[in-house]
């Protein structure tokens, strides 16, 4: 049986991977020493750490040594010995690391067994809550928290819950927002799947803290899992008396529903929201009264994120005061980011906030894929902007994030490398912004279509300097005319670029010139007679037959039948077509 | 099912679920599901009985690595717990015979993050 176990990865990108050759070198050592029956060498896919030189990390101790050099190997063998020490000129000693409140259970409990809830510790907040704090208590301790709303605008959750709580009025309602539709966003949709009752148990919370009696979850129905794990969840938490009269044996009591949402975009903006569920057409409407005045049937109504009521219970079992030393001055406690994009390591991170966009993309999820250099990182999906690389040592909080023209949002995270297109991506996200708009105002419906059409024609070649001022005069109009946060906001991703890539517009517009190559109407594809070895790969592979000539004459682009796919530029192995 | 009291709630969270078995975890989200792990799931309970081994198949939700899915975690007494990642059958089989038999960690399929 082994006592201890090395794990071996080689995160040097630039040359060829050392690992196995490593791996070998360490199990020879460790037979000559005569200890390969106590410690077992593993190679592993990944280590968490990268662009480190050779790493290796010692289970059970959890101990991780980076740059490791050959002569290294009898100093960690010897660590990882019982009587062993670290070797503190080689331990590694993370710059960024994760840091896991809502994610808590996520991946460690079964989402579908209450018992596994309770017992890693769920439920207890409710008891609490209900025993000790009482409604004052409890908002109180959620304002020393300082936690905010993780929807995307930060407002204070105590606040809305204390305005809510002071309305005088027989009913009052809670909602969990969980209509997310940020592309490439997928924070709630994991919590809800993973670990459903913490939400479940953040809205009985927050009920509790307004005197509401009854509780809606309104989830998008492209969430189909998401939506049947919560509801299993609500049905255990019936059968056990937690939802219901007498919670937990206590005078108060809630009854909880789901709305499917159909996928608006606009849904999950708050008015609209309930709209919907009270069976209207989903589209906002002017606030003041806000929600927690008048809202669901006009009545007080508290509407907040997943992530934020995911955060509830943890905040009220280690007390307000634990959660407010996490993060920063104004933003407390953690977000849970969804990196996508050109990125090594895709998927869910959750940091303190305060921690920088590099940290997260770099030491936390492995840079770019590609391994050519981050352009941009774009945060906030369609309401949000796009930041340069030059300023992604900017600590994340909310604050922050304005002050660069971007937003908080909630949590998408997109990574851009240098085949992305400054043009190209505001021009996506506006499309977004266009085919989800209600219609309602016109400022959000004429402008950002007006907008896009400016996009277009600069994308496509037809654009003249004056577009510039004309797009900052169309987008600031949406800001401050827009019925709600989607008209406001939808401008954001076309003024960041404007705003740091003012140069590449330029280039579209001045020397019609796409430098990412993007734009399909800025370039053409040629063949490099010099290095073209007349395969007839690419001649094969045309979709529209733009390719003519033979083996024998050599091959040529027909440029009036190209649609500038790409195909040929992919296919060919000899890099002989030019792309420009 | 009886209503819970505060005693028995607390009375449940004391019970320690993970700790004295050996078990699989398989990580049963979206993105797990997109990636195949509903097979690696099923595939490990099918085997597990088969062979007549003593360990528990569990399902759970996405630990947030969705560029490795199919995630599944192994814990067996005497060995550090791990994450595997790509798990496919293959990869499967190798768990069973490899690490829940002979108590060695596989090479090459483990994730590790700092956390």
């Amino acid at each position: 049986m082994y006592t201890k176990v090395i794990l071996v990865k080689d995160t040097d990108l630039k040359r060829e991977d050392k690992t196995r050759e490593f791996y070998t070198r360490l199990l020879d050592y460790l037979r000559e020493a005569n200890l390969h029956e106590q410690i077992q060498v593993v190679r592993v896919a990944d280590i968490g750490v990268y662009d480190q030189g050779l790493v290796v990390k010692v289970l059970p101790d959890k101990v991780t040594y980076t740059n490791i050099r050959d002569e290294d190997i009898k100093r960690i063998v010897d660590a990882a010995l019982p009587d062993g020490k670290v070797i503190e000129d080689l331990v590694f000693k993370p710059k960024a690391k994760q840091y896991r409140i809502v994610l808590r259970n996520c991946g460690k409990i079964d989402p579908e067994s209450i018992e596994d809830y309770i017992a890693s510790g769920g439920y207890l907040a409710l008891k609490k809550v209900l025993e000790e704090l009482g409604q004052q208590k409890l908002i109180d301790e959620i304002k020393i928290s300082g936690i905010r709303g993780r929807g995307g605008a930060g407002y204070p959750t105590w606040m809305k819950w204390n305005f809510a709580r002071e309305m005088n009025s027989a009913e009052k309602f809670v909602i969990c927002n969980a209509d997310e539709g940020d592309p490439g966003a997928y924070m709630d949709r994991s919590v809800l799947e993973g670990d459903p009752h913490s939400v479940i148990e953040g809205l009985i919370i927050a009920a509790f803290a307004i005197g509401a009696s009854k509780g809606y979850f309104y989830i998008r129905a492209e969430y189909p899992l998401a939506v049947e794990r919560i509801q299993k969840a609500i049905k255990q938490a019936y059968d056990y008396g937690l939802l219901g009269n007498n919670i937990l044996g206590s005078s108060f009591n809630l009854d909880i529903d789901i709305r499917l949402g159909a996928g608006a975009f606009v849904c999950g903006e708050e008015t609209a929201l309930i709209s919907s569920i009270e069976g209207k057409r989903g589209t906002p409407h002017p606030r003041p009264p806000y929600p927690s005045v008048k809202g669901l049937w006009g009545k007080p109504t508290v509407i907040n994120n997943v992530e934020t009521l995911a955060n509830i219970p943890v905040v009220i079992a280690k007390g307000g005061k634990w959660f407010a030393q996490i993060g920063t001055q104004t933003s407390k406690g953690t977000k849970v980011f969804a990196v996508t994009g050109k990125v090594k390591n895709s998927g869910l991170v959750e940091i303190a906030m305060g921690a920088t966009l590099r940290e997260i993309v770099m030491d936390i999820c492995g840079g770019t894929l590609s391994g050519k250099p981050i352009k941009a990182v774009q945060t906030g999906g369609p309401s949000g902007g796009v930041i340069p690389e030059k300023l992604l040592d900017t600590p994340v909080d909310y604050e922050n994030l304005q002050k660069l023209g971007s937003i908080m949002g909630s949590g998408g995270m997109i990574v851009m490398d240098d085949d992305d297109c400054m043009v190209d991506i505001p021009k996506f996200y506006l499309g977004f912004c266009v085919e989800e708009s209600c219609g309602k105002c016109a400022p959000c419906r004429i402008g950002g279509f007006q907008m896009l059409g400016y996009l277009k024609k600069i994308s496509e070649g037809r654009g003249i300097p004056e577009d510039l001022g004309q797009l900052r005069r169309i987008a600031q109009s949406m800001q401050k005319a827009s019925l709600c946060g989607l008209g406001q906001t939808a401008s954001n991703p076309v003024l960041s670029t404007l705003k740091y890539f003012e140069d590449e517009y330029n280039e579209h517009i001045l020397n019609k010139r796409c430098p990412a190559g993007k734009c399909s109407s800025l370039i053409t594809y040629s063949i490099i007679e010099d290095k073209c070895k007349r395969c007839g790969i690419c001649f094969t592979n045309c979709p529209v037959k733009a390719i003519s000539g033979g083996k024998e004459e050599g091959y040529s682009i027909v440029q009036e039948k190209c649609t500038k796919c790409g195909r040929c530029f992919d296919v060919c192995k000899f890099k002989a077509i030019n792309k420009k | 099912m009886n209503k819970l009291s505060p005693a028995d709630l607390d009375k449940m969270s004391k019970v320690t679920v993970d700790k004295p078995k050996d078990w699989i975890k398989v990580g049963l989200s979206s993105c797990g599901i997109a990636a195949g792990a509903e097979d690696v799931f099923n595939f490990f309970v099918e085997e597990v009985k088969k062979r007549n081994l003593q360990i528990e198949i569990k399902k759970c939700g996405c630990t947030g690595m969705c560029y490795a899915e199919p995630l599944v975690e192994v814990s067996v007494e005497g060995l550090p717990s791990v994450i595997y990642g790509a798990v496919n059958k293959e990869v499967a089989i190798k768990i069973l015979e490899k690490h829940v038999i002979s108590k060695m960690l596989v090479n090459d399929y483990i994730f590790e993050v700092l956390i």
